[in-house]
């Protein structure tokens, strides 16, 4: 097991290496420099390259930024003219983490409760219900359920501020409940699903034939067996928010770092764009091996090698 | 189940709580028009709060209230003394002796020093600072020399003694004073800076105040935080707003809706849906801004039609500005007269030099379709192809140039124009390497002087793009720049003068002033609105 582990971690410092790599020699591709003021004057613009290390060969500029992003400096951002990267990150990233946080605890914790509802009450008007709402679920963007959220709550009713960050707890409600809806919605098809084919299974028969009651039975041994596989949801899910904050950190003007990715793009920061990329594999990474690890411990006839 | 049970009521209690302090008020967040309290909002995050480095011109809201420089642009467009208490100018204009007030203070109590003005021009044009706004400071003596790195700091011609700070100027600059009003050259203190490092202006806390505010509240990333007023600021007592309260909002219709709340005092319509739906409001006002849209024609002879002055001539006759600001804009911005847009800058009488200087583009289809089979003759064709290039990175773009291709090609028979669309980078390249026909460009002006935009077409200028020779322009522009660089009236006839050899020529077509409606409380009286610099100055600022 730790030996996987290890040699799971090698890989993903290797994965990263050709991510940097690629993202590094893919930057040069795009046109122009950073520097796009027709105000500056071309001298103005040497100076600032040569104070920013852009006009070294190419190969140098990649090993001062591998040497750089080994020790931990991922350089100045261009666009944030004073702030180191890893500051600029350091910041945003707590902000995006939490919002993440707390849209996957919302969603599958309502997912478990829909999903058991759902499959208790199978083929009924409950479990039809449920079943449209965790299909719009899955089909609405969440960029699109944010903008009517704002528009209900913020406006029509006004119970909640629809933009900000970090000034009350209020603020993050509206983002939260736009983000939790696909991972509820995937986690109360999948309990609904395992739950039902658990009911139907021998050890439930068995508990049935035990004589216990039918709400012992579904509390014991049903519900429990068919939660514990949503453990292995909880990976892609993370992974799915952290593409999906991105715009719903742009409708509510909260200062993340996916709002900071799509911003350092079209003003060409470069490193920052190669900061939030390293940042950005690096989390996907560490969420796929810690499904799969979790994966192994849950069902013992996985087996790690 | 139990203790799914206990998470289900767990969840409800934090729901009824949650909502019932909510609606009593406990979580803040909701805002009040208090009298001492002004509510703004800004549309991107604060990048920076580095005096030297900002480039953003929402940064410079915040560090424009909260800095002061010698001289402040008051609700005339005048430079009058803010710390300086009198500035002398020698009769060359190649010397500014400022004397600064006495007792001048920063917002944490520390005495201000004529050395902080010195040290904060130093620090721009120093290299290591890598300023994108160093240029700023070109046409003081040695500044130049020292953005590229050919002269030492210290020899810049910006010296203090006592307390009075000393300007040596390598040429007269009509603009010099406006340079005393920016926040780029606001004093700054070295030891703070020092001590401050790189986390220098990256927090509220990480800046120091010399303005009618101190700034509060703000972490790097937050969106919310306050301008708050600063007794240590030498004429505190003018300053009647306690707190100006400000938040980000990215979503303009966001901004719209907190506006129809009463949470915010200004929101700005910056998008066709939201002006057309708020126009009829007797809030609604019209902002303009320092940019003109133009047109530039390759004029270094490789185009034999754009070299011939009939031709240029009759494509300016045949463009209706007003109908194409009407297109492009549902009539939000304004038909280009000149080449300085209205609202920038002032005559010495007060008129507006736009209006004063505008030698009278019209649109004349006869004349135009006249001129043009002239011009054709002239050079033995009998009809012509010419390619409108323009950046694709704004939408807008695209209906202008559909808008001249159509009109030009019905007004000018054997007239064939085609489209070409590049990103902004490819564009700027292309203009500078004379590589296209007609340009679509834009340029905003730095300081509300003329000079910032007649500085743009002399003879072998870096920003003529079409690369033509006109003398009696150049001629104009340099008397401006010299001669009458300390004499406002006459300097609005040389720049009359410049715009009136432009158009006879017809080196370049004008097209539209750009700007924006925005709802503003009419009981927020004593802003100071400019288009170039801060854009709005809360100083006197107060509700009624």
């Amino acid at each position: 097991m730790w030996k996987y582990i290890l040699k799971r971690l090698l890989l993903l410092i290797f994965t990263l290496f050709l991510v940097v790599t690629a993202t590094f020699f893919l930057m040069q591709i795009m046109p122009g420099t950073p520097f796009t003021n027709p105000k500056l004057t071309p001298e103005a613009i040497a100076q600032l390259k040569s104070t920013y290390g852009l006009d070294l060969p190419l190969w140098q500029q990649y090993l001062n930024y591998l040497i750089g992003a080994a020790h931990g400096d991922f350089g100045i951002s261009f666009q944030y003219q004073n702030q180191p990267v890893s500051m600029l990150i350091g910041q945003r990233l707590p902000i995006s983490a939490q919002l993440g946080a707390q849209a996957l605890v919302v969603g599958v914790i309502a997912g478990l409760f829909m999903g058991a509802a759902s499959a208790r009450n199978k083929n009924n008007k409950i479990d039809g219900t449920l079943g449209i709402i965790s299909t719009l679920g899955i089909s609405i963007p969440s960029f699109i359920l944010g903008i009517i959220l704002v528009y209900l709550f913020g406006f029509k009713w006004p119970l909640f501020p629809v933009s900000g960050w970090g000034d009350s707890f209020s603020q993050t409600i509206l983002p939260t409940l736009a983000l939790a809806m696909s991972p509820a919605a995937i986690t109360t098809r999948f309990v609904r699903s395992e739950m039902i084919e658990s009911l139907s299974s021998d050890y439930v028969q068995l508990a049935k034939a035990k004589g216990l009651s039918a709400k012992e039975v579904v509390n014991q041994h049903a519900y429990r067996n068919s939660m514990i596989p949503v453990l292995t949801l909880i990976g892609p899910m993370a992974a799915g928010l952290l593409t999906g904050s991105t715009l719903i950190e742009q409708i509510f003007s909260i200062p993340g770092i996916g709002q900071q990715f799509v911003l350092s793009i079209p003003s060409k920061d470069f490193p920052v764009i190669m900061g939030t990329t390293i940042v950005y594999s690096a989390m996907l990474m560490v969420m796929i091996l810690i499904t799969d690890i979790l994966t192994a411990i849950i069902d013992p006839r996985v087996r790690l090698q | 189940m139990d203790t799914w049970k206990k998470v289900a009521i767990g969840a409800a209690a934090v729901v009824v709580v949650g909502g019932g302090t909510r609606a009593v008020g406990l979580w803040g967040g909701e805002k009040s028009a208090a009298k001492g309290t002004l509510n703004y909002s800004l549309p991107t995050d604060i990048q920076t709060l580095d005096i030297s480095k900002n480039t953003d011109q929402y940064s410079n809201q915040i560090i424009g209230n909260s800095g002061s420089n010698l001289l402040r642009v008051d609700a005339k467009g005048k430079a009058i003394p803010d710390l300086a208490k009198s500035i002398k100018v020698s009769s060359d204009g190649l010397t500014y002796t400022a004397q600064l007030r006495s007792g001048l203070k920063w917002s944490d109590g520390s005495k201000l020093t004529a050395q902080d003005f010195v040290y904060s021009w130093q620090r721009i044009v120093d290299p290591k600072t890598a300023s994108q706004y160093a240029y700023l400071a070109s046409g003081v003596k040695n500044a130049d020399e020292i953005v590229a790195g050919k002269e030492k700091v210290s020899k810049l011609g910006v010296t203090s003694k006592g307390n009075t700070v000393t300007f040596n100027l390598a040429h007269p600059m009509p603009h010099f004073e406006y340079l005393l009003t920016f926040s780029n050259f606001m004093p700054q203190k070295e030891s703070f800076v020092a001590k401050q490092g790189k986390s220098y202006g990256t927090t509220s806390e990480k800046q120091l105040y010399s303005g009618p505010y101190t700034f509060k509240g703000w972490n790097g990333t937050n969106g919310t935080f306050e301008l708050v007023k600063n007794k240590n600021y030498w004429d505190a007592k003018s300053v009647k707003t306690q707190t100006l309260t400000y938040q980000v909002v990215k979503k303009p219709e966001t901004a719209v809706q907190l506006y129809k709340q009463g949470k915010l005092d200004e929101a700005p319509l910056t998008t066709t849906e939201l002006y057309s739906a708020n126009k009829g409001s007797k809030d609604s006002v019209k902002v303009p801004e320092a940019r003109t849209d133009y047109i530039e024609y390759n004029q270094t002879g490789t185009n034999k039609f754009l070299a011939n002055t009939k031709i240029r001539e009759a494509l300016n006759l045949a463009t209706n500005r007003a109908e194409l600001v009407k297109e492009v804009t549902g009539g939000v911005s304004t038909a280009g007269i000149a080449l300085v847009p209205t609202g920038l800058a002032k005559t010495a009488s007060g008129k507006d030099l736009a209006q004063y200087v505008a030698p009278g583009y019209t649109y004349d289809k006869n004349k135009a379709a006249k001129l043009f089979a002239e011009g054709l003759k002239e050079i033995g064709e009998t009809k012509a192809t010419l390619t409108i290039e323009a950046a694709s990175d704004q939408p807008a773009n695209k209906v202008v140039v559909d808008y001249l291709q159509g009109s030009w090609q019905k007004d000018l028979p054997g007239l064939t124009i085609n489209q070409k669309f590049v990103p902004f980078k490819q564009r700027l390249q292309d203009a500078q390497t004379q590589n296209f026909e007609i340009l679509l460009t834009a340029w905003g002006g730095d300081y509300p002087e003329g000079s910032t935009f007649y500085d743009l077409f002399k003879n072998n200028g870096s920003y003529n793009d079409g690369k033509f020779i006109n003398d009696a322009y150049t001629d104009a522009v340099n008397k401006a720049e010299t001669k009458d660089a300390l004499d406002q009236s006459d300097r609005d006839m040389d720049y009359k003068n410049a715009e009136a050899a432009l158009f006879k020529n017809s080196n370049y077509s004008p097209l539209m002033f750009r700007a924006h409606y925005a709802l503003q409380n009419s009981d927020v009286k004593g802003v100071v609105t400019n288009t170039t610099g801060l854009i709005q100055d809360f100083k006197y600022a107060y509700r009624k």
